[in-house]
């Protein structure tokens, strides 16, 4: 009963000289499992080749500027990667269907939910979540937004509406309040503080706007 | 949480279909179809084929002649976004826009949308029913004030896209490439009925991929939209949308495609309204005629009987937001 | 009969200690800190994401669990075959009936407990099987599917129609219909509606509704030796604490239960769950600590709901708008375990307008689905449906405006409660006559339909909540640091509701403290005071007079020792920062940490008690809801364009957040009217079809209007507790959806009495209309 599976991102991959290449058995700071095999990520031109039902294979995701490398298994959400592998908490967890927005990340800068990609769909590209819109220990001007126009109860829903506000500002920097409306339409609250939130992305539109 | 399966992500068209020949093997263009699927159990996925690297399938442009090429793996909110959709194809543009939720759409495509499951609750529960291959349709006898009003047989659903009845009024053609070549049909003839076949939606054969849309440039005057009725202002799929292109020339109505949406198992084409309505003036009394052929023949379920005067005040309020001249 | 104020709490409430004599503080006049629109304290930490939520504790070698659910409506479990699922990766270990330690009672009712842990009669889909922990939670969902189980499946019912008739698969032995109490009557009924110029009847059905809160439901157990921690998503630690230790029979001392932020619960967390005790076994069979979240799909099985019922309403009213009768029958279904499914529904019928004769007969049945679980105002938004559009229909009959029919049935003094006690205060009258002028209602009234296929309309409906008066017991302890700092130490949990905030508003209010010099522990058992749970818009009543006790306690602890120091009268002094000063001579003052018998403290500790509501007296919140909505006459879409609420609170804490909880309670109202609807396959299998948060349909942003206007009415009640302050959470949702049938009906002339009030519902009323008899402007 004893399959230890401990996979440590980041770290596994120190130490590799060649393209993602790692060998199995025997890497010692990887602790991978005689039963997981690893697949090196394939060059553009070769055939790709299909990873087990199982088996992990390397990625890397860009997450809030960092570069990370890690092991996954083919059927993991990027969800589950960033807050049970990488401790990055603040992206919740809601429904893992796709119908609450609790999970939203940006994704190349734009709103998707994680609990809606594969981490092995994620490979390449940048992830933002809620943690990397501080400077630091200072909040982005989205965040600052909702704490002043009190944008949140429960507090559950906010990390996600913060970034599909924040994924809304980017593409448009100057929503009116219909275009507010319908860019915050795929974030449910339950506490159900909607007037609030559309003057937050107002305010942050402001603050913005103003270089805050 | 998921099912273990492989996965691939291959370099090329032909790679995929390749990969697509194995039993149990599931398309991932942007997933947000499959993953629903795989977490409620509607079928299995022995390995996951990726279409992520498959750059050549993603975009729009515009021909020569005008023509809309789509690639399937075009995200929804690339297709709602685009300047050269919003102008003449406005119904494609619309319904595009109210697909899902903002982040449904940064990830669904169009192949996708086309392509996508219903949404019946029995289907996506745990019920062995008629389309997942066993032997009843528990919407027929239970709980159907979601599924059609026309089309039914052993099935009752009713096919969950907004995108497909914006693209069959713009006369769309759908481009597939499958192990025995490639072909280019009329997208309306892209669904399958129950009477024919009650077990899929799409003519796609086993290891069939689609490749984009074609829509025809636009014929000078036409018009058209997409307008979706639903419980919610998000997520929600249609209790019945209307998707129209309308050509007026000299203040009569040239050419007419009216095609609904959520009322059928297959996006439902209106060609008696159609007749009605070509040759002549678009006053309230036409209107009128053309809601009542529109309902003409609805086979209502039990629960569902609120899409008939749902459709009829459709056709109503989009003909009469048209300009008579 | 249980309290019906008290429903979130199981047994008889605890006792407050007898409080050390002081002078009943002076009430408050204007305030500097409280009722200000602060920012909350703890708004960084949860819009940066480093707020850690139960469901966000990751502990080293913590391990994850899932729960296999029954998936038949009705089954008896023969066999439970975990040889496989034991040797899945990762798997460490499985529970189920039978194994060492699970015969745990559960589902107490009339005559005892009825049911266990792992009940092997499964009386809905969703009733627990087994448990899995594993190392990731992918084994553990992989090990549950492992599991084989025979089932025998029975005849099930879902619906509460089929579940009255003769011949009714039964749900529980002894049969399906639960014996009714005593109809509450009072006066003559018959005699009422033979006095009525006008009698009405109508029947109003509302929907089965889930709680669904953002957070799933679910808590991390640790052991070390024999004492167990619990980070829980709860709305009370000390409610969970009681609730385990009974079912694992352990010391209340030795269990701690940690619940500071929690995703929403709307009563559906006021009492530990399975998953509590499961993961608590879970970690003491394995000897790590093990993570329990339900699924979503879980949670809309098995984690509450909100009776549906159908409610009969006979009225009967004089011409001159004087009530005189009022007669209600309900039906209504807590599940399967539970004996309610009418729970205060008739509160609003019997208490809010002055009426002499009403009676009121309730009766509730079993049914295979998931237990209720108190919901928002249990009861009271039904009833409201019920009796908001009864008087809109009465108004409309004797051609009388609505907001005068209210006004004309005002009562001071409560109807239903022994000796009709008089409120301390009731608003009820300025939330209606502010509310309209503000609302525009008027105008909006006389405003003349434009020739369109959408129209337009504006409704107005009260409520009144059965408790918002807050109660003991409660403790709270302010500390007084030597360098002017503060400490606040209190039980209850923060819903959402900003308790945490408004609670340092108190003492910063009290003390003069910046309220950034001021700490706050919460929600914890092994650390803070005694509360019972956050729910019944008790909180504000309930904490904030002890808070500001435990203050003033500190406060004349100081004053007394200054006093003493500068040879000045305790009276005269007053706290500016870090110094103690004299009102009258600003040059005679100490510092803090001048005070020798301060500094001999060290520190100061206030304590506060809740101390009960003068007697004889009761005090309610009330509202009046004001809405505008376009109706599509084509399609039967419902638009809401404007919300207006006012609102008796009492005192509010906070202007911002007051604004926030009542848009809040109008979001969830519209869901009530609008969009949510539990559906069930009755016909059939009996399993849920609204499994998920797509077929089961809360408000999105689309849904709710952007422009919601919050009055707030305070009577200046300062007879009932030290702060004046009601609660506000459940009053806000009380009258959302009739308010806006009733703007429905006033747009289009469709008397609705079906909630939700659905796109398909509007175009069958629609179709089913006849056309109005010449002479009428087609309004009823």
């Amino acid at each position: 009963m004893d399959h230890e599976n401990k996979d440590k991102p980041a770290a596994a991959a120190g130490g590799v000289s060649r393209r993602g290449f790692i060998t199995s058995v025997g890497s010692g700071a990887i602790g991978v499992a005689a039963a997981g095999a690893l697949v090196h990520g394939a060059p553009p031109q070769a055939q790709a080749e299909a990873v087990k039902a199982g088996d992990v294979s390397t990625v890397t995701l860009t997450v809030n500027g960092r570069r990370q490398k890690m092991l996954v298994e083919a059927r993991w959400s990027l969800l589950y990667v960033l807050r049970d592998h990488l401790g990055l908490t603040g992206t919740k967890v809601g429904c893992e269907r796709g119908e609450c927005g609790a999970c939203t990340v940006l994704i190349d800068g734009q709103a998707r939910y994680a609990c809606m990609t594969l981490a092995v769909e994620a490979d390449g590209h940048e992830i933002t979540t809620v943690e990397g819109l501080m400077t630091g220990e200072e909040l982005g001007p989205t965040q600052r937004a909702f704490a002043e126009e009190d944008a949140f109860q429960c507090g559950y829903c906010t990390p996600g509406q913060v970034m599909a506000a924040e994924s809304l500002l980017r593409a448009n920097p100057s929503p009116d309040l219909d275009q507010i409306r319908q860019g915050m339409a795929g974030n449910i609250c339950r506490c159900g503080t909607y007037a609030h939130i559309f003057k937050a992305v107002a305010k942050a539109a402001d603050l913005k706007r103003q270089g805050r | 949480m998921l099912r273990t399966f492989a996965y691939v992500r291959p370099a090329s068209v032909s790679e995929a279909l390749k990969q697509m020949e194995d039993r149990g093997a599931r398309l991932h263009a942007g997933g947000t179809d499959l993953i629903g699927c795989l977490r409620d159990g509607v079928f299995e996925a022995g390995k996951v084929v990726s279409l992520g690297k498959l750059d050549e399938l993603r975009g729009i442009t515009v021909a020569p002649d005008g023509e809309l090429r789509i690639g399937a793996l075009t995200t929804i909110a690339e297709i709602a976004a685009h300047p050269a959709v919003a102008g003449k194809f406005a119904a494609l543009a619309q319904a595009a826009s109210v697909v899902a939720s903002p982040q449904l759409r940064n990830q669904g495509t169009i192949g996708g949308n086309l392509c996508q499951r219903p949404r019946c609750w029995y289907f996506r529960g745990d019920y062995h029913c008629t389309r997942k291959g066993g032997d009843m349709c528990y919407a027929l006898g239970g709980e159907n004030q979601y599924h059609c009003i026309f089309g039914g047989g052993a099935c009752v659903i009713v096919h969950p896209s907004d995108t497909a009845p914006a693209l069959i009024a713009l006369d769309a053609k759908v481009r597939i490439i499958g192990p025995k070549g490639a072909r280019v049909i009329p997208l309306e003839q892209f669904y399958v009925l129950p009477e024919k076949d009650a077990t899929r939606e799409t003519v796609l054969e086993p290891g069939e991929v689609v490749l984009g849309v074609l829509v025809p440039a636009t014929a000078p005057g036409q018009r058209s939209g997409y307008r979706k009725v639903r419980a919610r202002g998000s997520w929600d799929f249609a209790m019945a949308g209307l998707a129209h292109a309308v050509t007026l020339k000299a203040g009569k109505i040239a050419d007419a495609r009216l095609v609904l949406s959520g009322v059928a198992p297959a996006p439902w084409r209106l060609p008696a309204v159609e007749k009605l309505l070509i040759g002549q003036k678009l006053d309230p009394k036409l209107i009128a005629r053309a809601a009542d052929a529109a309902i003409a023949g609805a086979k209502p379920l039990e629960h569902n009987g609120y899409k008939v005067p749902l459709v009829h005040g459709l056709i109503e309020e989009v003909l009469g937001g048209i300009p008579a001249a | 009969m249980k309290d019906e104020e008290l429903y979130f709490w199981n047994g008889p409430l605890p006792e407050t200690q007898a409080p050390s004599p002081a002078p009943a503080p002076e009430p408050w006049g204007e305030t500097k800190v409280v009722g200000k629109p602060v920012v909350r304290i703890d708004a960084y930490d949860r819009v940066s994401g480093s707020a850690t939520y139960p469901s966000d504790v990751i502990l080293p070698d913590m391990l994850h669990a899932a729960i296999l659910s029954c998936p038949h409506a009705h089954a008896l479990v023969k066999t439970v075959d975990t040889s496989a699922a034991e040797k899945m990766p990762g798997v460490k270990a499985i529970l189920k009936d039978g194994v060492v330690g699970t015969n745990i009672p559960w589902f107490s009712g009339r005559g005892g407990f009825t049911s266990r842990l792992f009940d092997p009669h499964c009386r809905y889909e969703g009733d627990e099987v087994a448990v899995v922990a594993a190392d990731s939670i992918y084994q553990a969902w992989d090990a549950v599917r492992a599991i084989k189980v025979e089932y025998d499946v029975r005849p099930q019912v879902t619906s509460v129609a089929d579940a009255l008739k003769p011949g009714a698969p039964a749900v529980r032995d002894g049969g399906n219909a639960i014996p009714p109490g005593q109809p509450y009557a009072r006066g003559d009924v018959e005699a009422g509606f033979k006095a009525a110029d006008v009698v009405l009847e109508h029947t109003f059905t509302t929907p089965f509704e889930l709680q669904n809160a953002m957070e799933l439901h679910g808590c991390v157990a640790k052991w070390d030796g024999p004492r167990l921690t619990i980070w829980e998503s709860t709305q009370g630690v000390y409610g969970v604490q009681g609730g385990a230790a009974r079912a694992l029979d352990i010391p209340l001392a030795n269990i701690r239960v940690i619940g500071h932020y929690m995703g929403g619960g709307f009563g559906a967390k006021l009492s530990h769950g399975k998953y509590t005790v499961m993961a608590a076994l879970l970690a003491k069979k394995t000897g790590r600590p093990v993570r329990l979240f339900l699924s979503r799909e879980q949670v809309c099985l098995s984690m509450g709901n909100r009776p549906g019922n159908t409610i009969t309403l006979k009225a009967g009213v004089k011409k001159d708008g004087t009530l005189v009768a009022l007669q209600s029958k309900t039906v209504g279904s807590g599940g399967a375990y539970s004996d309610g499914g009418t729970g205060s529904v008739d509160f609003v019928i019997r208490e809010l307008y002055a009426c002499p004769n009403v009676r009121c007969e309730n009766q509730s049945v079993y049914i295979n689905a998931g237990p209720e679980r108190p919901f928002r105002a249990p009861g009271h938004p039904q009833g409201a449906w019920a009796l908001e559009i009864m008087l809109d229909a009465l108004a409309a009959k004797i051609g009388m405006d609505p907001i005068a029919l209210r006004l004309k049935n005002i009562t001071l003094v409560s109807q239903t409660r022994n000796g009709n006690p008089p409120y301390t205060s009731t608003g009820f009258s300025d939330c209606l006559k502010n509310g309209a002028e503000a609302f525009g209602w008027a105008q909006a009234r006389a405003r003349t339909p434009a020739p369109s296929h959408i129209k337009r309309g504006v409704g107005v409906a009260g409520g009144i909540w059965q408790g918002g008066g807050g109660s003991p017991p409660s403790t709270a302890i302010v500390k007084l640091f030597a360098d002017g700092s503060a400490n606040l130490n209190m039980g209850a949990s923060d819903i959402g509701t900003g308790t945490k905030t408004w609670g340092v508003q108190i003492v910063a209010e009290e003390l003069g403290v910046p309220m950034d010099r001021i700490s706050v522990e919460h929600a914890d058992t092994g650390t803070t005071q005694f509360a019972t749970p956050s729910g019944g818009s008790k909180t504000v009543p309930t904490e904030s007079p002890a808070i500001r006790s435990a203050a003033l306690d500190v406060k004349q602890q100081l004053f007394a020792m200054a006093a003493e120091q500068l040879k000045l009268p305790a009276a005269d002094l007053e706290l500016r920062g870090a110094e103690v000063v004299s009102k009258t001579d600003a040059t005679k003052k100490v510092g803090l940490g001048q005070i020798q018998a301060f500094g001999r403290r060290g520190l100061l500790v206030g304590i506060g008690y809740r101390v009960p509501n003068p007697p004889g007296k009761v005090t309610n919140p009330f509202g009046a809801q004001f809405a505008e909505v376009e109706v599509n006459t084509k399609t039967g879409e419902i638009k809401v364009v404007r919300f207006l609420a006012a609102h008796d609170s009492g005192r509010i804490m906070n202007a911002k957040m007051f604004q926030n909880q009542v848009s809040g309670g109008i979001t969830m109202g519209i869901g009530f009217g609008l969009t949510e609807d539990r559906v069930m396959d009755r016909a059939q299998l009996g399993k849920l079809l609204t499994v998920n948060l797509h077929d089961y349909k809360m408000p999105t942003a689309l849904d709710a209007p952007a422009d919601k206007t919050v009055l707030v009415v305070d009577p200046r009640d300062n007879a009932f507790s030290n702060t004046g302050a009601k609660g506000v959470g459940e009053p806000a949702t009380i009258p959302t959806a009739p308010a806006i049938a009733n703007a429905v009906f006033h747009a289009t002339g469709l008397r609705l009495t079906d909630a939700p009030m659905s796109p398909a519902r509007v175009l069958t009323a629609i179709a089913g209309q006849k056309p109005a008899p010449a002479g009428q402007k087609g309004r009823e």
